[in-house]
């Protein structure tokens, strides 16, 4: 046995290096000594690398990672430490909640001494409000613009998240974490507080406790150059790398009457109302979107309308058929609706906008504790006499079931608030409304956040509940909706033409609401929707469960338990329904499902038709190749190689390495030594 | 190879093939022509063919300069520059670093 002392040095900007002395028979490291040293920590979110037509946004680290001793903020007198005063720079920042803000980031942005932040994720300490997103959501892909309605444009009449701090928009050049495990928050503040710590004003000394995060990403600076240099890797490269890839989904859509999915184009003697709310939210970090009051709250009162829908029109038909449409990717500049628009254009979807008659959204309808909702319009498009008269027939006819609830109307010059139904209009335009609990602006202060979880909504369950039990008690967030999806399902049906003697059937049943807690027993999906509440980012399409986001598989099966029918074909027979003579695989899809659990049904799998279909959400911009397009969302993820986090003990003071000047001279050093070698070696000749 | 034990008009030969050959974009054959021949040319004592060498030698020695002059001109600039030039800089490069401008 003998010690061989190995010097490791970490060649990035803003990293020290180690000097490891270890004990190693014959010369042969083991892992089990990298366990020693490290403690690696797996429940961190990290915030990672979007693109737009202009700039970068998120955050990058450096290719192997940035390492600073740790210290936790948690006063102002922390925060000067980190910036000026401590004498261990560069730093990794444990941020306590409270100070996760716009001043305190930015100042950490401008700094040179921090190589890191790890934000703890708690409700303790947390601000009245936090909203990372702009003020103006979407506000250069909606219909506003400097050609139609320029007065109303980029939230000049109504700011609608005047709470955001925009820093989901920021570029940081160094990484953040989230940590969202209480237990693991607490190895770190233990290792900081052994070895950390200030002692009566003094610097601590070695050794120190020090963390790595690792999160470099491949794309730059934006969209065009990122798309650029994927091609030219493509076509040049022998290993091909991707630098980065669109964000890409799908819609779910069906509709009371099923139409015809493989003919394309317009649909002949169609009429159709569409119903839609969005299926997708975001925070500051990778695939983290609770959005409970932001989407879920749309998500389960369209639900819920179509479940109080489906038995009567079944019976009784409407005349018009009834669209319901959930559109993912609607939080990064509207990219499902901007796709659905499209495909109506091009004669590529089974139906097209001449079908179209209205249309009605439901937006952030969660948080209205008891007050009224409020029916948004488009001022621009009522200008027109008879787009005017329609958007008020159908006012009139949402105000006829008002009894639970009160509409109100806004103000007639006040625009649409961020919706889908936004890129209709900038096609044609439709008469439409838009639901929402707020007029001027939004009454969720955590929207598009990490904060936007149940307890936001009010969703609280009494103590003694079983999560059984939780799973059918009507809370009063659940009732709130209900009375909504009421309204919505009747007016729905007024709308598409359907007899009053039928509305009084048209009831929404309050335990619809699961969507937070547990999966229905109901629905028995095949893909487990994993542990902790759903998340709602549209991400990349292919997940480890399956070739569809959760979600939106989810939403998919739950639709097709609500308004399909139950066949007795056999698995193969579902598989391949063409073969079978009764069924009709252009109107209708067969999922493959496994029946409910209960006393006198074993859960046998059973076949299900169902008129609900996907639709590929992705921005047409990148089907047509114009990366730099600005009427269509061109936002890609980067991609990377490896994210970690870890801690571990800093034995030794290098002199020589601590910070970039040093690691400047260092290089030059071993650039001259070098040469000096070379040189000697030509002097033999 | 020990010049020591080479006839003279081998020696004029050898440094000779070394000129000519950097004029194929070798600038490196310029570089050991001036390194190998330097002692030949310059500090031995004089013989009838180290004219001709000292003469290679100096113009190799010239050549070199010269292409390290442009390398290092180019090379600067393509470093500073590569960034800001987008999609050019991008056509030009073999390798593009990932992550970064």
């Amino acid at each position: 046995m003998y010690v061989v002392c190995i010097i490791r040095v970490i060649m990035v900007s803003s990293s020290m290096s180690r000097v490891m002395c270890v004990s190693a028979a014959a010369g042969v490291l083991s892992s089990s000594v990298e366990q020693k040293i490290y403690v690696e920590l797996n429940e961190t979110v990290p915030c990672v690398r979007l693109l737009n037509a202009t700039h970068q946004i998120g955050c990058q680290s450096s290719i192997s990672g940035d390492t600073g001793v740790l210290h936790v903020l948690e006063t102002e007198s922390d925060l000067d430490w980190i910036l000026s005063s401590g004498p261990h720079p560069p730093y990794m920042v444990i941020m306590e909640t409270a100070f996760f803000n716009r001043s305190v980031m930015m100042r950490m942005k401008n700094s040179s001494r921090v190589a890191g932040v790890a934000v703890i994720v708690s409700k303790t300490g947390l601000a009245d409000n936090f909203s990372p997103h702009t003020t103006c959501p979407n506000q250069n892909t909606g219909v506003y613009s400097a050609s139609y309605g320029s007065d109303l444009a980029n939230c000049n009449v109504t700011m609608w998240n005047p709470l955001g701090n925009g820093l989901s928009y920021e570029d940081f050049a160094f990484p953040v974490f989230a940590l969202k495990d209480e237990n693991q928050t607490q190895v770190i503040r233990k290792c900081y507080q052994d070895h950390n710590l200030r002692v009566n004003g003094s610097a601590p000394q070695y050794p120190l406790c020090a963390m790595q995060l690792f999160s470099h990403m491949h794309a730059a600076t934006d969209t065009v150059t990122c798309m650029r240099r994927t091609d030219l890797q493509n076509r040049f490269s022998i290993n091909p790398e991707v630098l980065c890839d669109p964000l890409s989904d799908f819609n779910v859509w069906t509709s009371t009457r099923p139409l015809n999915n493989s003919a394309k184009g317009h649909a002949a003697n169609e009429s159709v109302v569409i119903a839609a709310t969005r299926l997708d939210g975001r925070s500051f970090f990778w695939e983290q979107a609770p959005s409970a009051e932001g989407t879920v709250s749309g998500i389960v009162t369209l639900l819920a309308t179509i479940q109080a829908l489906s038995p009567v029109t079944q019976e009784a038909p409407p005349p018009r058929n009834i669209f319901f449409s959930f559109f993912q990717g609607e939080a990064f500049d509207y990219i499902g609706s901007s796709k659905m628009v499209y495909d109506m254009e091009r004669n590529d979807f089974v139906i097209d906008l001449n079908n179209v008659h209205s249309m009605l959204e439901i937006g952030q309808v969660g948080l209205r504790r008891g007050r009224s909702l409020w029916m948004h319009s488009d001022p621009v498009s009522r200008q027109n006499k008879s787009v005017d008269t329609e958007v008020s027939e159908e006012e009139r006819k949402l105000s006829l079931f008002s009894h639970a609830l009160s509409l109100d109307q806004p103000s007639v010059s006040q625009p649409l608030p961020p919706s889908s139904f936004q890129r209709f209009l900038r096609v044609r335009g439709i008469p439409g409304l838009v639901l929402a609990d707020h007029n001027t602006s939004f009454n969720n202060r955590y929207y598009e956040s990490l904060y936007d979880d149940a307890e936001n909504l009010n969703v609280t369950y009494p103590p003694d509940l079983s999560p059984d039990e939780q799973l059918v008690y009507e809370t009063d967030a659940a009732k709130s909706l209900a009375e909504v999806a009421t309204l919505v399902a009747r007016s729905l049906y007024i709308q598409a033409g359907g007899e009053k003697k039928n509305l009084n059937n048209i009831t929404a049943d309050p335990k619809i609401w699961f969507l937070h807690q547990h999966v229905s027993d109901c629905v028995r999906l095949l893909w487990f929707l994993g542990s902790g509440p759903p998340q709602f980012y549209i991400g990349l399409g292919p997940r480890i469960h399956g070739p569809v986001h959760s979600v939106t598989r989810f939403v998919q099966y739950i639709l097709a338990n609500l308004t399909g029918t139950v066949t007795n074909l056999t698995e193969s027979q579902c598989q391949n329904p063409s073969e079978v003579n009764t069924e009709n695989k252009d109107l209708f899809s067969y999922f493959w499902v496994s029946g409910p659990a209960s006393v006198n049904n074993t859960g046998e799998p059973f076949c299900r038709s169902a008129s609900v279909r996907l639709s590929k959400a992705v921005s047409p911009a990148f089907e047509l190749l114009e990366y730099g397009s600005p009427n269509y969302s061109i936002i890609p993820q980067s991609r990377w190689k490896s994210i970690r986090a870890r801690i571990f003990p800093i034995f030794k003071y290098c002199p020589l390495l601590t910070n970039h000047t040093s690691m400047e001279s260092f290089r030059k050093w071993t650039l001259m030594t070098g040469f000096v070698v070379q040189g000697h070696k030509w002097t033999c000749l | 190879m020990n010049l020591e034990r080479i006839p003279n008009e081998e020696k004029l030969g050898l440094s000779r093939r070394y000129y000519l050959g950097g004029f194929a974009f070798l600038p490196f054959l310029w570089l050991v022509n001036v390194l190998w021949f330097f002692r030949e040319a310059f500090l031995k004592p004089t013989y009838t063919e180290q004219p001709q060498i000292k003469s290679y030698v100096k113009k190799s020695a010239l050549g070199l300069i010269v292409w390290v002059a442009v390398l290092t001109t180019w090379i600067t600039i393509f470093q500073h520059f590569r960034a800001q030039w987008g999609e050019v800089g991008d056509y030009l490069s073999f390798t593009i670093p990932l992550g970064t401008a």
